[in-house]
């Protein structure tokens, strides 16, 4: 059945319908929810309350956009309010990320690749959660999410070239505060100068 | 080319969006340029680390657990909907029982109705029944005439005493 249709029965209240257009979407929403949490408890709490609102929303969704963009909207205020709530997050302290990833070199090589792998993915979490929040957000949703930017354009109300300019300040930041940790490699280094 | 346009130039070339004649340009650039070579190893070690966030596996029995939660919202709608109204509904009606309570208070009083009002209003005619009362008023008044009038002549006059 096309999307569009489930849509429709679900908005003259098919439980059926609604529930096909969970199971598509739902992966998707718990991955989302789960890049900003790094919990997944929480993540599937947060995806069970996206879905509750937006079903209670049908209505009001007049299918101006894909039901995704919309879904995904919906998704990112409610991370975005739930994020607020669980107030900001605190200023990483390199020095002990770093150390968790980087620092016993020795160590690190006698450990399994994948506790490393593991570690290096905690660190570049922690990194991006200490981004400022429009940053943040716009690199989850590219980098983490792999969201293309015209949907990122759609989902967060900006224009190509904002959304564009954002998420290479956004990269460029985080390559930044990263660069103590890649140091041992060589370190990162400022392209400011031609 | 300098390393801050190759910079942004890499990061296009990242998500696909650079075309061959700009990638050569940038190739040639990286070529001569080990700062640029390093800066393309992190970002290339960044996005990797960055994806492996993605693929997450859902927590089991999505639905089952929804399902009870859709129920009870819905449920609760209507009631959500008249909670949300009756609170607007209050005030106003308090305003509506202040503002006829005020009328009532400040409006003037009914006068009382005339006699002929009264007639009007019981869809009679007030000059013939104001007649028909003359009428029996007269002789009882006429009467009362002559009474006094023979009273007077019975009176002894009274001459003023000298």
């Amino acid at each position: 059945m096309e999307e569009k249709q489930l849509v429709r029965l679900a908005q003259e209240g098919s439980p059926q319908a609604f529930e096909e257009l969970v199971t598509k979407y739902q992966p998707k929403v718990f991955s989302m929810a789960l890049s900003f949490t790094r919990n997944r408890e929480a993540a599937d709490d947060l995806a069970q309350e996206i879905f509750l609102k937006s079903y209670l929303a049908l209505p009001r969704f007049h299918g101006k956009s894909e039901f995704g963009t919309w879904l995904y909207r919906i998704s990112m205020n409610h991370i975005k309010d739930y994020l607020r709530k669980k107030g900001r997050a605190k200023e990483v302290p390199l020095d002990e990320v770093c150390e968790l990833a980087f620092s016993d070199k020795e160590q690190a090589e006698r450990a399994e690749r994948e506790r490393e792998t593991e570690a290096r993915r905690l660190l570049v979490q922690r990194l991006v959660e200490s981004l400022p929040e429009k940053y943040r957000v716009i690199l989850t949703l590219r980098d983490i999410q792999g969201m293309a930017y015209d949907e990122i354009s759609q989902i967060l109300k900006l224009s190509p070239g904002t959304v564009d300019s954002r998420l290479h300040r956004a990269r460029r930041m985080l390559r930044l505060k990263l660069a103590p940790c890649f140091e041992g490699e060589g370190g990162a280094h400022e392209l400011s100068q031609g | 080319m300098n390393c801050r346009k190759a910079e942004t130039l890499l990061l296009r070339s990242a998500d696909g969006r650079l075309d061959e004649r700009t990638k050569g340009l940038l190739a040639r650039h990286l070529e001569g340029c080990p700062a640029c070579r390093k800066a393309e190893r992190e970002y290339r070690t960044m996005f990797g680390l960055l994806k492996d966030g993605r693929d997450a596996t859902p927590l089991p029995r999505f639905w089952e657990r929804l399902e009870p939660r859709l129920r009870e919202e819905t449920e609760l709608v209507p009631l959500l909907f008249w909670e949300r109204w009756s609170l607007k509904a209050i005030p106003v009606f308090l305003a509506l029982v202040v503002l006829l309570g005020g009328f009532l208070f400040f409006a003037p009083q009914a006068r009382e109705m005339s006699q002929s009002a009264a007639l009007l209003l019981e869809d009679r005619d007030p000059l013939s029944e104001t007649m028909a009362l003359y009428e029996a008023d007269r002789p009882e008044a006429r009467t009362m005439m002559l009474m006094f009038a023979s009273l007077d002549e019975k009176t002894p006059l009274r001459r003023p005493t000298p």
